[in-house]
């Protein structure tokens, strides 16, 4: 692998080897390279993470990328633009209207292209439905890391209800395809705000029965209350996104601090971590941010129910789209994170480059320090916290 | 050092956890199951729903405008001349010598997205997305579908494996079956949405 050059033969999976914390350990034994992944249950996809393990204690932990890698990036410097948003919903497959809308808004942008506020409307009430399906697979999973299986499938059942929806609103489930440039596909169909409102009223009960079987769970918090503590220094200077910095108590939640679309025409509350069952920026922080934020999402969702105008839900556009030359760079608030997209065109129907900033692939380069000197059982807690998608994080 | 105190708080706190826990597990045992008994129990999908292409052959009038749509370009169109639609009978007549045929219509299927960027560009309204999702075949080739072969045989969509299995058995499976093998499609007029 690393060839004939003797200096590179000691080069053991990329892993520094480092002085042992004595105190952390009070039996010194031999040191062990485990190979957690690609295939593990607990790394939410095809990460594999190297583990330098002193028994029970797992020393240094190294990430290894691109299990999962399809030349995302690539493929949008041959596509026109509104063909790459079938591509923008694999990227984070959780949250495939997010990434629509993140598109889409970003070629407007650069295009120049003025959204009915209809389509603003669906927008944005789309993408917070997705939010919420998006944060109760990784309640699901947060839970089924540490060993609480049951969770899982409660989150499951209630995201079935919002994958329903939007097979009545766009008639996929899991790669949407719904906002594309200009708009939305389709306008809303019939009876589906009733059918919403609906939803909103069966589900928000059902976030307390959450709290009540995993948040306040006296197992749960033992596992994840102390564990994996992000500080705010470490927060921003890994430039970490989403509910990984405000689990660290940073209000960084770009619907907020920089509104986009017609964020700021409603009313939520940036939910933060405070620390309640341990340290600030701990694993249940993070968790607990997520939670609230479902709150939060449900409370958008009725006030774009309310608030829905009428009018057209697409802006009237010539088919073989032209853009300008010139570049953009912008940023929004997926449930993982801020992803970000850089366009550059010379101008004419397919963009000249595309650049992606995954939050998964940013947040997870805080895992070699969470997941120093800390115990094995705790790796998979950590790495749950963090929430990465793999699709995302390897594009 | 935990005390004594501490450890059997500990004790109590985690029994506590436990009994919240199974009082909402038992609540459920009671409740009415969300699963369905898929196959044997139908599912229903919404009109919306994107599942295999239904392709009318004799109101296609080869324009390409479909394939260009495509962003994996998964559809192959083959034809001996430029089409035409009959304003009368709002297909293409196949004895007008000006028609020319329609040699291939074919959908790669281990390419397709299902992301019905192809309907949208038709002018004809000759292809939809259908309501069935669930194509299996055991090899390469037969994931390439031929809608003109199909339509040789009067079906708009192709008939999935389990289908032809299990037609005998499921009272819902035979009634679909049957639909296809007619040549009825799943899309009504009310069930395309509305383009700007």
């Amino acid at each position: 692998m690393y060839g004939t050059d003797p200096s590179l033969q000691s080069v053991t999976y990329g892993l520094a080897p480092g002085p042992i914390a004595e105190e952390q350990i009070d039996v010194q034994s031999e040191e062990m390279l485990v190979n957690m992944g690609p295939q593990h249950p607990s790394t939410h996809g095809v990460l594999r993470i190297v583990l330098r393990t002193d028994g029970e204690m797992v020393l240094d932990a190294v990430p290894h990328l691109g299990y999962l890698h399809r030349c995302k990036e690539k493929i949008g410097e041959n596509l026109p633009y509104y063909q790459y948003i079938g591509y923008t919903d694999r990227l984070d497959y959780l949250s495939a209207m997010n990434n629509n809308h993140a598109w889409a808004m970003s070629v407007e942008k650069l295009a120049g292209i003025e959204v009915p506020i209809r389509a603003e409307f669906i927008r944005v009430m789309a993408v917070e439905l997705n939010r919420i399906a998006s944060h109760l697979v990784s309640f699901g999973t947060v839970g089924m890391d540490v060993g609480a299986f049951a969770p899982f499938l409660y989150a499951l059942r209630e995201r079935e209800y919002v994958l329903d929806l939007f097979e009545q609103l766009c008639g996929a489930r899991l790669t949407l395809s719904y906002i594309n440039v200009g708009g939305v596909t389709w306008d809303l169909p019939p009876r589906f705000s009733e059918k919403l409102t609906e939803f909103l009223d069966y589900f928000e009960p059902k976030i307390d029965e959450y709290n009540d079987l995993l948040s306040f769970n006296h197992i749960f918090i033992k596992r994840t209350a102390n564990v994996g503590v992000v500080s705010r220094e470490l927060a921003i200077a890994y430039a970490l996104s989403g509910p990984m910095i405000r689990g660290s108590g940073i209000p960084l939640d770009l619907r907020r601090t920089r509104p986009y679309s017609v964020y700021d025409r409603l009313e939520f509350d940036v939910c933060v971590g405070r620390g309640e069952r341990g340290t600030l920026g701990d694993c249940w922080d993070r968790y607990w941010v997520k939670m609230q934020e479902m709150k939060q999402c449900i409370r958008i969702l009725r006030q774009c129910i309310a608030q829905m105008p009428a009018g057209p839900f697409r802006a009237k556009l010539p088919r073989v789209m032209k853009v300008p030359p010139g570049e953009v760079y912008e940023q929004f608030e997926n449930p993982r994170g801020h992803l970000g997209f850089f366009i550059e065109s010379q101008g004419g129907p397919i963009p000249y480059r595309v650049k992606i900033r995954g939050p998964s692939f940013v947040n997870l380069a805080v895992t070699p320090i969470l997941c120093r000197n800390v115990l094995l059982a705790d790796v998979p807690a950590i790495i749950g916290s963090i929430d990465i998608v793999m699709g995302e994080v390897d594009r | 050092m935990a005390t004594a105190r501490g450890y059997f708080q500990n004790i109590y706190d985690n029994l506590r956890s436990v009994a919240i826990g199974m009082k909402i597990t038992l609540k459920y045992c009671f409740q009415k199951t969300v699963t369905v008994q898929y196959p044997e129990q139908k599912l229903t999908f919404a009109p919306r729903y994107r599942g295999i292409h239904e392709f009318e052959a004799n109101k296609c009038i080869a324009c390409d405008l479909c394939a260009k749509a495509c962003p994996v370009d998964c559809i192959y169109i083959d034809k001996s001349g430029p089409r035409r639609i009959d304003k009368q009978t709002g297909t293409v007549n196949p004895a007008d010598p000006k028609n020319g045929d329609l040699l291939r219509f074919a959908i790669d299927y281990s390419k397709c997205l299902f992301c019905a960027l192809c309907t949208e560009p038709c002018p004809t309204d000759c292809i939809h997305m259908g309501k069935l999702h669930d194509l299996s075949s055991y090899s390469r080739e037969d994931v390439v579908v031929e809608f003109t072969e199909l339509d040789k045989k009067n079906q708009r969509t192709p008939i999935p494996l389990w289908m032809e299995r299990n037609a005998a058995k499921i009272p819902w499976v035979k009634e679909e079956y049957e639909r296809v093998k007619s040549g009825t499609l799943a899309t009504t007029a009310a069930d395309i949405p509305e383009y700007t």
